[in-house]
């Protein structure tokens, strides 16, 4: 009897630990990737930059605009929703090829979507835009690495 | 007596022994009868009702202040976007005031893939021809940005051709309800389907008459007969109909009922499309949502269901007023609404917001995005589903383009006589595309020159020759081994392909036999660009061209760098972009986002990229091609108006089979053919057939061109060379200096050895370079 009441508890160990460990492992693996919140948090709201940068003489109204449609695509991107930030970031970059950030924050929906490929070609093409500017640069080489993680 | 009572008797027992169970048998029968509509109704109306057809949207409208317009196209897309001027303040949604420098709009609402825009009234002040403020007229605030919604392009329609967008009951306004109901069926809450007194009514007005005046169907049999029956009228026609109507009153809601007839009925006609549905027609004759309708108008809707196209206020508004206070009447009548109110309605005149009844917009671009479309979705699907497909078409370029191609080819066929031919099908032809080269969106497609004479796509169906189009490929190849500032050979020489000699020419007799690479592809000389790609290698070119997404096959030959090689012109627009864009080769992207009828998103498609070339020679080719503007072949812009900077390529073909342009900005591209689909002479160059086109299309596209030009990487240096060594210019000696783009692994370290006083000079200065180098 004292042999079976102890067969049994060790059955009842053994599934509880297979399923608590099944229970671990799926809470590793999210179904959509979410960057760490430092992301946004570090980043300038664009609304900013564009209070910052309406003054500017040399800053042309189309850029003005486009920063308009980045800080969209910016809290879409904030509440998690790639597809929609992309479909935004692309009307901002047609309006300023120029500006990095809208790079920037591609690479980031793509790297939400899994896609590394075209987060790494995005991440390539801010660099080139963000090159003069140090705050960003250094962002921009984080986001790199953790492309390279992620890709790993 | 006995003898009668045994009569009856017999009679009665004759009675139930044939005529009850016959009775019985027809009741049975009545019930299975009912039974198998009950399941016929329940299959038809728990399944899809309707087919919707799917609607195809472009892309919405950005205006922000500062921005310029063209304010022919924007005033023209307000109308297409259905706003209707009034003379005073907007105070409803669809309104517009327009006075020479400002627009006030009440702005529809509108859904964009999660995004939904609640109509705003606002003001847009110009300053000439800039938006100089957009204003909130609600709040006072000066807008940013403000965004137009997306323009309906067009419907996918299956064989009944009938536009419908359905509505739920409880979006219809009480009023409406009521002038349904007095208009068609006023006892529609108390009978069971059929109106034994509406009947009676109906033939006593007849006979009255002598004439039919009035019909006795009820709403439900009336939506039976629309629903599921023919409209003939035969005596089993309306037995059935008389079934259905009792079945659906017992297996459906009053109100479910009602609301399948409102969105069921048939209630006019817009060119070859029908209205059906209150929902599309609120919208048809009044320009707003069913919710919106005032009693008048929905008193007038409801008179237009007994004769939708004869009481149409687009067709009689006295008649239609009549109708509509007929309505009015019975509605008082019926206490649905107060003395006061009908003394204030009955005199008000019918006013309809009107409507522009438009060929098909954008053809070729249609059929370019229903190839796309009709890979993800049978057609019964596009016709039945009511899908929402929205697109990167920007209808004022598509307007442009159209335009521009139009007056280029009919002022080519005027300056020459030749070139007119009365038969549309061997008309001289010509082609449009407008992308933004950055991420690939096809802002506008014109495929020829007349939609309903040739269907068939010059941009992505024709293979032609692209001449010297192709030119900036060898050079970008050739950037490997030289620099923008490399002596190349001008001297004419035999080839032999293929067993053949082939002697290249020049456009024009030349002296000079020495040219600079970037006069090599500014002025497009042939022999040049031979030389250059016989000494980079043409199986290095084809490597390089390969990257470019071209999909007609090329062969080494040395022609191929005078373009005899035949491309789709979408794939020739396509890359030229990553010139435009770092390096960067996008897809072309005409399908942005499909939802269905929920506005769940079914399909979504974004800029799809790859890196082609590196962004320090995708700057150096801009460069070069902007020579080609500013000295070149295509210097003859300025004169038509174009005074911010370009980079471009002419080309022309054989016999001028073909004449080419692509011209691009950091912001917009676009790739100009023309041309005769049997391949006859067309008598001019690109730069004298499609350049003005090109010119023509950007002059009236302000808002795509910010006038600034591509920042240089930091991989590239700019140096001051020798314009005839090619040389770093050595000063006060050499007498024509320039300043040249280079590599920064190519930038040149000798001094000009023509100009730097003969060899001791160079030895002097490599001397120098020796004593650095080593020290």
């Amino acid at each position: 009897m004292g042999l079976k009441i102890f067969l049994i508890s060790i059955k009842m160990v053994i599934v509880t630990c297979i399923f608590g460990f099944g229970m671990v492992l799926s809470g590793c693996a999210p179904a959509v990737m979410r960057p760490s919140p430092e992301v946004y948090r570090e980043t300038p709201r664009e609304s900013d930059e564009f209070e910052k940068n309406a003054e500017k003489p040399g800053f042309s109204p189309r850029a003005l605009a486009a920063l308009q449609l980045t800080e969209q695509g910016r809290i879409f991107l904030e509440n998690n929703q790639p597809d929609d930030a992309i479909g935004i970031l692309e009307r901002a970059l047609n309006l300023n090829p120029n500006n990095g950030r809208n790079y920037y924050y591609l690479a980031e929906a793509w790297l939400m979507k899994w896609n590394i490929g075209l987060a790494t070609e995005f991440n390539r093409l801010a660099e080139i835009y963000l090159n003069d500017d140090s705050e960003w640069l250094s962002r921009v080489i984080l986001q790199r690495e953790r492309i390279k993680e992620r890709d790993q | 007596m006995t003898k009668n009572k045994r009569s009856i008797n017999m009679t009665l027992k004759r009675l139930l022994k044939w005529y009850l169970p016959t009775i019985v048998l027809i009741c049975g029968i009545m019930l299975v009868y009912c039974w198998y509509l009950s399941i016929q109704i329940d299959k038809r109306f728990s399944g899809r009702r309707w087919s919707i057809p799917s609607k195809v949207y472009s892309d919405t409208t950005i205006l922000y202040p500062g921005q310029k317009t063209n304010r022919t196209l924007f005033n023209e897309k307000l109308r297409r976007l259905g706003y209707r001027e009034v003379a005073h303040k907007p105070v409803n949604k669809g309104e517009l005031n327009r006075s020479a420098s400002f627009v006030q709009l009440y702005l529809h609402d509108f859904i964009v893939p999660s995004r939904y825009k609640e109509g705003i009234p606002v003001q847009i002040i110009f300053d000439e021809n800039r938006i100089g403020s957009i204003t909130n007229l609600n709040t006072g605030q000066l807008l940013p940005i403000l965004e137009l919604e997306p323009e309906e392009v067009m419907l996918f329609f299956g064989s009944n051709r009938e536009r419908r967008q359905l509505i739920s009951i409880d979006q219809v306004s009480q009023h409406l309800i009521y002038a349904v109901l007095a208009a068609e069926d006023c006892r529609f809450y108390t009978h069971k389907g059929l109106d034994p007194k509406g009947i009676l009514r109906a033939i006593y007005t007849n006979l009255r008459h002598a004439s039919i005046r009035q019909g006795g169907s009820t709403i439900t049999q009336q939506l039976a007969k629309n629903y599921f029956l023919t409209p003939k009228r035969t005596f089993i026609r309306k037995l059935k109909e008389l079934f259905m109507s009792l079945t659906i009153e017992v297996r459906y809601e009053k109100n479910e009922i009602l609301e399948i007839y409102l969105n069921e009925i048939y209630l006019g006609q817009k060119a070859s499309e029908a209205i059906n549905g209150i929902g599309e027609a609120s919208f048809f004759y009044f320009g707003r949502p069913v919710s919106n309708l005032s009693l008048v108008e929905a008193a007038t809707l409801a008179g237009l269901i007994r004769g939708p196209n004869h009481y149409s206020p687009y067709i009689d508004k006295d008649r239609c007023q009549k109708r509509r206070n007929m309505v009015l009447n019975a509605m008082y009548e019926q206490g649905w609404i107060s003395d006061e109110e009908l003394k204030m309605a009955l005199p008000l005149p019918v006013e309809a917001v009107g409507y522009a009844s438009y060929g098909k917009k954008a053809p070729y671009f249609m059929d370019y995005l229903s190839e796309q479309l009709t890979v993800l979705y049978p057609p019964q699907d596009l016709s039945s589903l009511g899908l929402s497909i929205y697109t990167t078409l920007d209808t004022q370029v598509q307007m442009a383009a159209e335009n521009a191609l139009k007056r280029g080819l009919d002022s080519l066929e005027k300056s020459n006589p030749e070139l007119h031919r009365t038969d549309p099908q061997k008309q001289l032809q010509g082609a449009v595309i407008v992308m933004q080269p950055k991420t690939g969106y096809v802002l506008a497609m014109v495929g020829g020159r007349n939609y309903s004479a040739s269907q068939f796509n010059r941009i992505t169906q024709a293979r032609r020759q692209p001449g010297s189009a192709f030119k900036p490929f060898v050079y970008l190849t050739g950037l490997d081994k030289f620099t923008p500032a490399s002596i190349l050979s001008n001297e004419s020489r035999i080839y032999e392909i293929d067993g053949k000699e082939w002697m290249p020419q020049n456009y024009a007799p030349m002296t000079e036999e020495r040219v600079r690479m970037r006069d090599a592809l500014a002025r497009s000389i042939n022999l040049a660009t031979v030389d250059l790609a016989m000494q980079v290698g043409l199986d290095q070119i084809i490597s390089t061209v390969g990257k470019f997404g071209f999909s007609t096959p090329l062969k080494p030959y040395p022609s191929i760098a005078l373009g005899s090689f035949e491309v789709i012109p979408l794939e020739l627009a396509r890359a030229y972009c990553p010139f435009a864009a770092d390096g960067v080769l996008s897809y072309p992207l005409a399908l942005k986002e499909v939802l269905d009828e929920n506005d769940v998103v079914m399909e979504r498609r974004h800029m799809s990229i790859k890196q082609v070339t590196t962004p320090e020679k995708a700057f150096i080719m801009s460069s070069l091609l902007k020579s080609v503007v500013e000295n070149g072949t295509a210097t003859s812009l300025k004169e038509m108006g174009i005074a911010f900077p370009v980079a471009g390529k002419t080309g022309t073909t054989s016999d001028y089979r073909d004449a080419w342009f692509v011209g691009y900005t950091p912001d917009i591209l676009a790739l100009i053919w023309v041309g005769f689909d049997d391949g006859a002479s067309i008598y001019a160059s690109g730069s004298k057939a499609a350049l003005p086109i090109w010119a023509g299309l950007m002059n009236a596209l302000p808002q795509y061109v910010s006038e600034g030009w591509f920042r240089m990487p930091s991989g590239v240096a700019k140096r001051v060379v020798c314009s005839e060594s090619g040389q770093l210019a050595v000063e006060d000696r050499c007498p024509h200096p320039l300043e040249e783009y280079f590599l920064a692994n190519h930038v040149p370290t000798d001094h000009c050895r023509i100009h730097g006083d003969g060899e001791s000079f160079g030895r002097i200065i490599d001397g120098i370079k020796d004593f650095f180098n080593k020290h």
